[in-house]
């Protein structure tokens, strides 16, 4: 027999021997991350313009805009905002008989006539602090119950047909300057697509845990890595060839980044019965961003996606999970954060492409519907108040009414960043008194 | 362009690569006998293949649920990579993506199996008879909340997905479409504790005619058949069916596929040899290809030798696991192939094939002695590498001091030659 058998303990044991390849290396992709670090070291300090643009916000403290982080948490698969922001109205518990929360469980959210689920009670603080807001009925014209109509039209933000470009990925276009950085904006699990520019590049992990190259102990890993960057040089004329060229450079980056945040990535997932549906927790998806926020390379982006809220049955236990993920998942991310110093840099908001359907549907679960629910979290978020309205008593096909437009949302994101908004959100939208 | 190209592209895109040597006995036997053996492979003498979960048998223990699901899923992995009847497997492939049943929410081996199963036996039969079986189906029942909508209280998902995604496409139906389907379909019910058994309860089911689509249906049958009969229907299959072989697929081309599909009575060899034939002709653009597909054929192109969980291990990391399509839309495109994620697990995946592919491979050979047209050949590039990867491959074997074969030829599968087919 000369076929080698490799057994995969050897491989994840030259693997843990060779985790550090990428850092040790010291590329030109290690130069490229040492330049955008100094680019934004030298933002910081305002030698640029960036002293004319900046602002004074609530705490008196003047922000540049070129500090600030954008954070998009999507939840994937559709929200159930009725379960997650409980109105106060004997319409609620006539629509769930058995998906009904009980009310001794709920969080009280002050000066409201909503509540909210158990898993959520992390955040309370936030709320009453004032940098917690809620937009409720809110969804884009023509709101779909397709998860996939849906996610299209959420990602573009756009009303009618989608645009072919994400509405953060249109932002990063008209804010390109210069070097064309694919760390100034990272997707992390998913919602990569509203990343998506015309001309701007961004980076996807799908699974930050698992995340590194590659190569056996008896091999020259510098030599092989060298050589794989330098199949990226010079591009084909062919689009698909060259944009697999353009990942490598880009994904040695990126490499190089999270391995510096987030240890040796040799972490292996779990699979079959148990394993959480859709990838990592949103838990550990925020401590990694809060690590790169924390490294200071430019990152004004980041995309975190956790899936699973399609509940069409079984939802109870399912949804507690899921919020409960989210609500630690956050609390612990603005603990690092205000640890590292940077609480006040960040904004947060959260995406899912429909709310769903106000009447249980007989499977312990609830069907796609249309007008859904929106969180925004930070220091520039006017908050302690819920924006909209969970209309329960004028429901539109057994939906909840889309009463304001995700737009909006996505305006206050943009402005925390800087903009320009108007333009890449066809606005002017109405802010919803939203900006602090 | 060469018959030798015509049939590396259709071995690349339509198989998955083959074994060294295969493609000089093809280029002999020429393009259209191709096109034969696959389509038709009983008229080729190719004896049917047994599923390859035909002796398994699953103990019902919690325990081993997770060791039997590798098992399960590196068994295809390896049928893939040995079937003599390429196309009924890379077209089940098609229908695993097209339905996207995750054994994460089946949560039963056997069940997930049996889909797999009926995916692959029908997939190259007649379209009309496989949405029929998967609809009452246990791993779509379970998979699409079916076994616990009742006429009391009806549950879309299925009704939904079924017009949207498996037969119809968006804009071709309205909401009280999903609704009437999702009533018709109400009463087919998976017995877990009967050995998952599926059983039509006329209790559970509201037989009241709905009106759909325009006509009168009141059960899974009829449901089936307005929707296969319905003016879209055609043209979305062959749409997709000819976008997942040949990437972009002009609208004429389509509506002609269309067309035959739809006179043939919905026979999918018609429609699948029509997508192959205008493959060949230059209806096509190319490709990005899938970790399934890549790793298939690596694996056809070196004989390296894997370790069954490890396999899974590389396409969990490169984002494509057999079995678990992350939501009901299949599985990812483009994007996620040309993520910094995937790229990365692409690297080490090449490093590790590289590593245990046989001393006495072609492959090794070719690699260590420099022979770059020979290798790109082997793995189905007859017109060469591209000049980067060429230039990358020559520096590499000047440079390297251990192992140069091994090197060049992780490199060679690591490129971005190999992820476009």
């Amino acid at each position: 027999m000369s076929n080698k058998h490799l057994s995969r303990r050897t491989f994840l044991g030259a693997a843990g021997a060779t985790a550090g390849v990428a850092t040790a290396g010291g590329g030109v992709w290690a130069a490229l991350v040492r330049e955008s670090a100094e680019q934004s070291v030298l933002d910081g300090i305002g030698i640029s313009s960036t002293t004319t643009t900046t602002t004074t916000h609530a705490g008196g403290t003047a922000m540049p805009y070129s500090d600030r982080v954008l954070v998009v948490l999507e939840m994937a698969g559709g929200n159930d905002a009725i379960n997650t922001l409980v109105p106060a109205s004997g319409l609620y518990q006539d629509a769930r008989r058995d998906l009904e929360l009980p009310a001794e469980q709920l969080i009280t959210l002050r000066g409201t006539d909503y509540r909210m689920h158990p898993g959520l009670a992390p955040l309370a603080d936030f709320w009453n602090a004032g940098s917690m807001a809620a937009v409720a009925g809110v969804g884009l014209p023509g709101q779909s119950r397709s998860h996939f109509k849906a996610m299209d039209a959420w990602w573009a933000g756009t009303a009618g047909t989608p645009s072919q470009t994400g509405w953060l990925g249109r932002w990063l276009d008209a804010t390109l300057d210069g070097i064309n950085d694919p760390l100034r904006a990272i997707a992390l699990g998913g919602g990569s697509r509203a990343l998506v520019g015309e001309h701007a590049l961004a980076t996807v992990v799908r699974n930050p845990t698992d995340f590194s190259l590659r190569t056996f102990p008896n091999m020259d890993a510098d030599a092989l890595i060298d050589a794989f960057l330098a199949t990226a040089e010079p591009l084909a004329t062919t689009t698909e060839l060259a944009a697999a060229q353009e990942a490598i450079p880009a994904t040695l980056e990126a490499v190089e980044l999270l391995a510096s945040v987030s240890g040796d990535g040799t972490q292996e997932a779990g699979f079959g019965a148990g394993a959480r549906r859709g990838g990592e927790s949103a838990a550990d998806l925020l401590d990694t961003v809060a690590g790169i926020i924390d490294l200071g390379i430019g990152t004004r982006v980041m995309a975190v996606g956790v899936s699973g809220f399609d509940t069409h049955a079984d939802q109870l236990t399912r949804h507690q999970d899921l919020l409960a993920d989210v609500g630690s998942g956050l609390a612990a991310f603005f603990d690092r954060l205000a640890a590292d110093g940077n609480l006040d840099n960040v904004m947060v908001v959260t995406t899912s492409e429909f709310g769903r359907r106000i009447q249980e549907n007989g499977s312990l679960g609830t069907d796609h519907g249309t007008g859904g629910l929106q969180f925004l979290f930070g220091s520039g978020v006017n908050g302690g108040k819920v924006v909209g309205e969970l209309d329960l008593a004028n429901p539109v096909q057994g939906d909840l009414p889309v009463l304001l437009d995700t737009r909006s949302v996505y305006s206050v994101a943009l402005d925390w960043l800087g903009g320009p908004t108007d333009e890449i959100l066809d606005g002017p939208h109405d802010r919803l008194g939203l900006v602090a | 362009m060469t018959t030798r190209d015509d049939i590396a592209f259709l071995a690349r895109r339509a198989v998955w690569g083959l074994a060294p040597g295969q493609l000089d006995v093809l280029e002999v036997a020429g393009t259209s006998a191709y096109i034969d053996a696959l389509v038709a492979p009983a008229a080729a003498g190719i004896p049917v293949e047994s599923s390859p979960w035909a002796d398994v048998d699953f103990v019902d223990d919690p325990e081993l649920g997770v060791e039997q699901g590798l098992e399960t899923f590196e068994r295809w992995t390896t049928h893939l990579s040995e079937t003599q009847r390429p196309l009924e497997n890379t077209v089940a492939w098609f229908w695993h993506d097209h339905f996207a049943v995750s054994v994460r929410v089946v949560q039963h081996l056997p069940t997930m199996i049996n889909h797999l199963d009926l995916i692959r036996d029908h997939g190259l039969g007649d379209f009309r008879e496989l949405v029929r079986s998967v609809s009452t189906d246990a791993a779509m029942l379970v998979f699409l909340d079916g076994t616990t909508s009742t006429g009391e209280a009806p549950n879309e998902n299925y009704g939904r997905e079924f017009l949207e995604l498996y037969t119809l496409g968006l804009g071709n139906y309205t909401e009280d479409d999903v609704r009437a389907a999702a009533v018709a379909l109400t009463g087919w019910v998976v017995r877990r504790r009967l050995d998952w058994e599926v059983q039509f309860i006329p209790r559970r089911h509201d037989p009241t005619p709905q009106s759909f689509l325009g006509e009168m249906v009141d059960d899974v049958d009829s449901v089936v058949d307005v929707a296969c009969s319905h003016a879209a229907c055609p043209g979305f299959i062959a749409g997709k069916l000819a976008r997942f072989f040949l990437g972009s697929v002009s609208d004429a081309a389509v509506g002609e596929m269309a067309r035959r599909f739809e006179a043939s009575g919905l026979g999918l060899p018609v429609l699948v040899r029509d997508i192959l034939e205008a493959g060949v002709a230059g209806e096509t653009t190319p490709q990005v290809v899938a970790p399934v597909p890549w790793l298939i054929a690596a694996i056809k192109a070196t004989g390296a030798v894997i370790e069954p969980r490890a396999r899974i291990g590389l396409l969990r990391s490169m984002g494509q696991v057999p079995g678990s399509p992350p939501s009901v839309g299949g599985f990812p495109g483009v994007s996620t192939w040309l993520a910094s994620s995937a790229t990365a697990a692409r690297f080490t995946a090449a490093n590790m094939i590289a590593h245990v592919t046989p001393d006495s491979a072609v492959a090794l050979t070719l690699a260590a002695d420099g022979e770059w047209d020979g290798l790109a050949d082997l793995l189905l590039r007859p017109q060469g590498f591209s000049m980067a990867t060429l230039a990358a491959l020559r520096d590499l074997s000047a440079g390297v001091s251990t192992r140069p074969g091994e090197a060049a030829l992780a490199l060679a599968l690591a490129s971005p030659d190999l992820l476009i087919a």
